[in-house]
């Protein structure tokens, strides 16, 4: 790095915008701070949109599934997941999973519903709570964050065009960061104040959010009937953060992890998005191994095609086309292969993120044995909300039997697999939204 | 089949923005069809999967699971499971009616239920409203919306949507930290800082592989390190330079950057771009805030200072190389330290005849500035009151009270100022000085509703709509023209009720507009209504587009903006929107559009268009071409769907669930024109139901390519190769108007369909003026408005006026 020019050249100069590509990341964590003793069950989602290329069997672009061939313990992966290969002990890939409300809704709606199960349709634009928030509200405060919400487009979009995969309490959306450098603040940031003023400005964030419910209460009495109703996110929003201020008073004393950021993208946004989505896998595992939170969602992408950035990453990689695009074009001559390797590429991401996983030890295995990655989409192939593409990676250690494919008809819904997860994550779960059990074929 | 009820319907809707077009009558025209082909299986004999449809609710509105069943019935006659195999088909037109009748009526209870009355939902302010508000507010230009969360449009694009805009914790908690950041800079303590005041004259270089210069041309850069340099505070960067001109070429541009991002190795920020048209050493200034170009770390060993770099943006489209690689024999000592003659590569920068020079004699930093101190921006939270001398609370309550007139927009009470104040005194012992407990007070105002809000506190019985207050109506009207708080003129008229009457309300919006600030109002308004973002979602494919820079998209955007600008300044007619004898172009947007003798430079200017020129009006912009493209050829069906949702305001439904993909059974199907798979598409009665209608339009620009070009021919890749075809512009619209291209499409608008695109942009203007979506209720006003501004010649300004007064906007 130290011999990269500073002067730019014509086009970077007259550009002045977007980041250039520097050598793989590989961090070292520097001191990386305490697991807890009582072994951390950790769960990670990662979402990527419009489905995936899904070619027949007989096809001459067979060999381009995101399927393996096979069934059972006996399968093979075809050339999207090949680079998963390492991990075929450490994972389950699933076909025929879906969620029946989802059956109903409009071809692009479903990304919103992909943890949750939640019916979403006829005008009924309420969510209810994903899988994941539901793991963080059970964690509590056994790490600093409670979890960690990224999207590449940030913050919660529109109903079915939601930008988050994470929804809390009631349904409300959670807003996902989508800018590497302020999750990395937020998480690892060293603030520069002295412990003591630290205290003292948490103290007075006391004091301020105290005064300011308060005068809310008084606000909210002279509003009309719908205003309060919407100033009622704003009272929660109060609340909300009045208790995180009491947790960060209590966290205070607790330094917060020291990370090399040296080798991190984190000015890398949705222009550079080889170095955008490696960075953000990073961020993850950089939350995990410091058990700063052992929650996170990340949706590379969601299917509003019309707004979202996500959309042209494979223009700007060089496969060719939109995501969208590429996804409607999946049964054109020559489609399947080029979804495939967009297909292919994004799987190489997750394979980075789970070899790190892999090679962190932790207790006397690794950090995936005890860290559950459900990673898919919630249409097969474009606007078809059923058979989605999905698999769940690691946490043999909490009781998952992996090395499958497992074929399931209409009638499992993909809530049973939530449940699985959210029970061998050590969130007593019976049922969830419209479940009818577990997926007793990857209990151990 | 349709009966002549919904016929009449239909045509009183015509204009109607939100209304739905041609929902067929239950009773008279779905009824029949449904006893025919349902009733067998879903009627009183049989009720097959429990469903029956002859007597369930089409009071969408009030029975939930009626209109879950009635959206079933919709997606299974959408993917042709019903009716099943073995009963009759339904007849495209029946089919037509049912799932129009459906789809419509299911909107419409949507519709309903987010209704909010015509009541504009409290609306926060957002990412950019904030950031002018706390600019203007605090007196220093930072970034204080940077770390907040995307805001989310509304169905139309805008985002000053009360219902769609939320607030969260995450939300909550920047802007708390926000407001102590920008509090802790606009109130200084201590004597003032010292300047700083550096001169170089010399380029620095890392590496032989830099041009590292003092004389910019094609290439080259000139980068001044300044080693010692302020946190804060205003500087002013002071180039010598002078030019060396080249006959019949434009002047040298010199473009400074200021700040350096390590890690993307990238200049932090633009400070600015000047014409250098003196071939006399000349001084040329640029003028920032430390604060606008913060560095990462102080420290970083590897790249210690601030830089200033330095280069020339001279661009006249022709594309040169900037540097070759030559062999050179040099003397290099072995090992055992004798001498030898060896060959090495070296690049060598190549100059350009050709092109305008730069040269730089020096570059002077100096800052920070102050031209009082304390600064204005603090002196205006501490002011210079007698109170200072009353002890400080009494001080603190001036200052509190001072503030929260300004954050709130209104004047306010002592109560709530005293409520304020008990935070003051909470803190006060323990905080290091006054000014430190002043600081966290006046946080609390930046984070209190009434500053994050547009608070508009029900005053009568609830039921019935009030009249805004003066200083409501000022904010309104500020966020509306200013995207901003009002400043103190307008705060006056307020106060002292000169908004009210009609006449002085115009002469308000006259200033406002004439105002630089109202540059805000043309680009928010403009990159909302016609989604210029866009342009930034698509990645040109450069296999296709060899000659393609990036460089030239915020000029797309640009364009457009100045374009609406122009109507609106200069109170041309809006139907230029549609039609226009001119552009507003520089130099690379004319280049790009092939005409010539266009403006020299950056800057936009009026340009007459030649009358062989296609270009004229929105639709032959390259922003809304290309925002509306593949990034490799046109996308005619989201052009389509552009033009009759921004200009007609007559969005078509979304494309219902589990659609087959755009393909045939023809192998040669992808070497047909996009016009004709569109026809192939349209054979399915499933696709042509919406299609029919959405198409059309955008075929009429298919002389338009992905990059906005003109072109007779398609070019598309056909395997490796790429393959031609005509470009076939001539399609038939809707109503049966056969028309052939952009020209003939913009004649049809004008003729048959300026009343709907004026009631268009009165539906889009009022919308964005109120905040809200807008309802059936609000339709008499509208149509009152539409009259108007038909017969204001379709002006902006009288139809600003015209919100401006109406009910809608003056009341709550």
């Amino acid at each position: 790095m130290s011999n990269k020019p500073w002067h730019l050249n014509r086009r970077t100069f007259l550009r002045s915008t977007a980041g250039v590509s520097l050598s793989l990341p590989f961090l070292e964590c520097m001191g990386a701070g305490e697991i807890a003793k009582n072994g951390p069950k950790r769960m990670c989602a990662v979402y990527f949109p419009y489905g995936a290329s899904l070619p027949k069997n007989d096809s001459p672009d067979a060999n381009w599934s995101w399927m393996p061939n096979g069934e059972g313990r006996d399968f093979t992966f075809n050339n999207s997941l090949k680079s998963l290969e390492p991990f075929q002990n450490d994972l389950t890939v699933f076909k025929g999973l879906s969620h029946p409300n989802g059956r109903k809704m409009g071809g692009h709606d479903t990304a919103d519903i992909w943890l949750t199960g939640a019916q979403f349709k006829g005008g009924n634009f309420r969510n209810s709570t994903s899988i994941d928030q539901l793991a963080a509200q059970h964690f509590g405060e056994t790490t600093r964050y409670s979890s960690l919400t990224m999207s590449t487009d940030g913050g919660v979009g529109e109903p079915t065009r939601s930008s988050t995969l994470s929804f809390g309490r009631n349904g409300q959306p959670v807003p996902a960061h989508n800018r590497p450098r302020l999750i990395f603040d937020r998480f690892f940031g060293i603030n520069a104040d002295s412990m003591k003023s630290q205290r003292q400005e948490l103290k007075t964030s006391g004091s301020m959010l105290d005064l300011l419910l308060d005068h809310s209460k008084s606000v909210r009495k002279n509003l009309g009937h719908q205003d309060q109703q919407k100033f009622d996110e704003y009272l929660e929003s109060v609340r909300s953060i009045e208790k995180r201020v009491d947790r960060s008073q209590r966290w205070l004393d607790i330094p917060k992890p020291e990370v090399d950021a040296s080798k991190l993208h984190l000015d890398s946004d949705e222009s550079t998005p080889a170095e955008y989505i490696r960075t953000m896998y990073d961020l993850i595992f950089l939350a995990f191994q410091t058990d700063s939170t052992r929650v996170a969602t990340y949706q590379l992408g969601n299917m509003n095609g019309a707004t979202s950035v996500a959309g042209q990453f494979p223009q700007l990689l060089g496969f060719g086309n939109k995501i969208h695009s590429l996804a409607h074009g999946w049964n054109k001559t020559g489609g399947a292969e080029k979804l495939g390797k967009w297909d292919q590429y994004l799987a190489e991401q997750l394979a980075h993120f789970l070899t790190r996983l892999k090679e962190t030890p932790e207790a006397d295995g690794s950090m995936l044995d005890s860290t559950i990655v459900l990673y898919g989409s919630s249409n097969s192939n474009t606007h078809n909300n059923n058979d989605y593409p999905l698999l769940l990676a690691g946490g043999s250690k909490l009781g998952l039997n992996h090395g499958q494919f497992l074929k399931f008809s209409k009638d499992t819904p993909l809530t049973n697999l939530h449940v699985t997860m959210l029970n061998r994550l050590g969130v007593p779960t019976e049922g969830f939204v419209d479940s009818t059990g577990e997926l007793a074929e990857i209990v151990a | 089949m349709i009966s002549l009820r919904s016929i009449v319907s239909t045509i009183a809707c015509v204009s109607a923005s939100t209304c739905l077009a041609q929902v067929p009558d239950f009773e008279t025209d779905v009824r029949p069809i449904i006893e025919k082909h349902c009733a067998k299986c879903h009627g009183p004999e049989k009720q097959k999967s429990k469903v029956r449809l002859d007597t369930l609710s089409t009071d969408l509105i009030s029975d939930r699971p009626a209109a879950e069943t009635w959206h079933d019935a919709l997606n299974a006659i959408n993917l042709g499971e019903m009716p099943p195999e073995d009963e009759p088909e339904l007849s495209s037109e029946d089919r037509k009616i049912l799932t129009t009748w459906i789809r419509g009526t299911l909107k419409s209870a949507i519709a309903a239920q987010k209704s909010t009355g015509g009541e504009v939902i409290m609306r926060r302010l957002n990412r950019m409203e904030y950031q002018n508000t706390m600019t203007d507010l605090l007196g220093i230009k930072a970034d204080y919306g940077k770390n907040l969360p995307p805001d989310t449009p509304s169905e139309d694009g805008f985002k000053n949507n009360g219902a769609a805009l939320s607030m969260s914790p995450l939300q909550l908690e920047y802007y708390l930290a926000s407001a102590r950041e920008g509090l802790s800079r606009a109130i200084v303590s201590g004597p003032p800082p010292e300047k700083i005041k550096i001169t170089t004259t010399e380029s620095t270089k890392k590496s032989n592989r830099e041009n590292s210069t003092n004389r910019l041309g094609y290439s080259g850069s000139f980068v001044g390190k300044f080693l010692e340099f302020p946190d804060e505070g205003a500087f002013i960067i002071r180039v010598k330079a002078r030019a060396e001109l080249v006959e019949g070429k434009a002047f040298p541009r010199l473009k400074a950057t200021f700040g350096y991002r390590a890690d993307t190795q990238t200049p932090s920020a633009e400070l600015g771009e000047i014409d250098i048209i003196s071939s006399e050493a000349t001084t040329y200034e640029f003028r920032g805030r430390m604060e606008q170009f913060p560095v990462q770390s102080r420290t970083q060993s590897k790249y210690p200072g601030q830089l200033v770099m330095l280069g020339n943006a001279f661009d006249d489209g022709i594309k040169r190389k900037d540097k070759r690689t030559i062999e050179k024999e040099v003397e290099v000592k072995n090992k055992k330290g004798k001498v030898q003659i060896k060959k090495q590569k070296q690049t060598e920068w190549i100059e350009h005849d050709d092109v305008p020079k730069i040269v730089i004699d020096s570059v002077e930093f100096e800052g920070p500035i102050y031209k009082s101190w304390p600064p204005e921006h603090h002196t205006r939270i501490f002011l210079p009151s007698a109170n200072r001398e009353n002890g400080e609370l009494i001080y603190a309550q001036e200052i509190v009270g001072n503030f929260m007139t300004r954050a709130y927009r209104r004047p306010v009470e002592k109560t709530e100022v005293q409520s304020m104040l008990r935070l003051y005194t909470k803190i006060r012992p323990t905080s290091a000085t006054f000014e430190d407990a002043i600081r966290d007070t006046l946080a609390l105002v930046l984070v209190s509703p009434d500053f994050l809000y547009l608070v508009e506190p029900e005053t009568g019985d609830g039921k019935a709509k009030t009249a805004l207050t003066d200083h409501e109506l000022a904010s309104r009207l500020s966020y509306f023209l200013w995207s901003t708080m009002p400043d103190a003129a307008l705060f006056e008229a307020a106060s002292n009720g000169e908004l009210r009457a009609p006449k002085k309300l115009a002469t308000q919006i006259d200033r406002m507009l004439a105002h630089e600030k109202s540059w805000q109002f043309v680009e928010q308004f403009t990159n909302q209504w016609l989604d210029l973002a866009s342009v930034d979602r698509v990645a040109v494919n450069p296999d296709y587009y060899a000659d393609w820079d990036d460089i030239i998209k915020p000029s797309m955007q640009a364009e457009t903006r100045h374009f609406f600008a122009e109507i609106l300044r200069h109170d041309l007619s809006a139907l230029n929107f549609i039609d226009s004898d001119f552009a507003m172009l520089n130099e690379p947007m004319a280049r790009h559009y092939g005409i010539k003798n266009g403006p020299r430079g950056n800057a936009f200017e009026r340009v007459t268009l030649p009358a062989d020129s296609p270009r004229g009006g929105l639709m032959t912009q390259a922003s809304v071409l290309l925002g509306n493209s593949t990034g490799e050829d046109s996308h005619p069906i989201l052009r389509a769907v552009w033009i009759r949702e921004r200009l007609l305001n007559d969005p078509p439904a979304p494309p219902p669930p589990n659609v087959p993909p755009l393909e045939s059974e023809d192998p040669n199907f992808a070497k047909l024109s996009v016009r004709k798979q569109l026809e192939i598409h349209r054979n399915d009665p499933a696709c042509d139901d919406c299609h029919r209608g959405i198409d059309p339009w955008g075929i009429a620009l298919e002389n338009f390519n992905a990059i906005g070009n003109w072109r007779t021919e398609i070019r598309r890749k056909n395997g490796k190769k790429f393959i031609t075809q005509p470009a076939e512009a001539q399609t038939e619209l809707p109503g049966g108007h056969t028309i052939d291209g952009v020209a003939d499409l913009q004649d049809f608008l004008k003729e048959h369909r300026k009343d709907q695109f004026a009631r268009a942009i009165v539906a889009r203007l009022t919308g964005y003026a109120l905040g809200r979506n807008l309802e059936f209720t609000d339709e008499s006003e509208l149509d009152a408005l539409t009259e108007q501004f038909s017969e204001a010649d379709y002006q902006l300004r009288p139809l600003i006026y015209g919100i401006a007064n109406s009910d809608l906007f003056q009341t709550k």
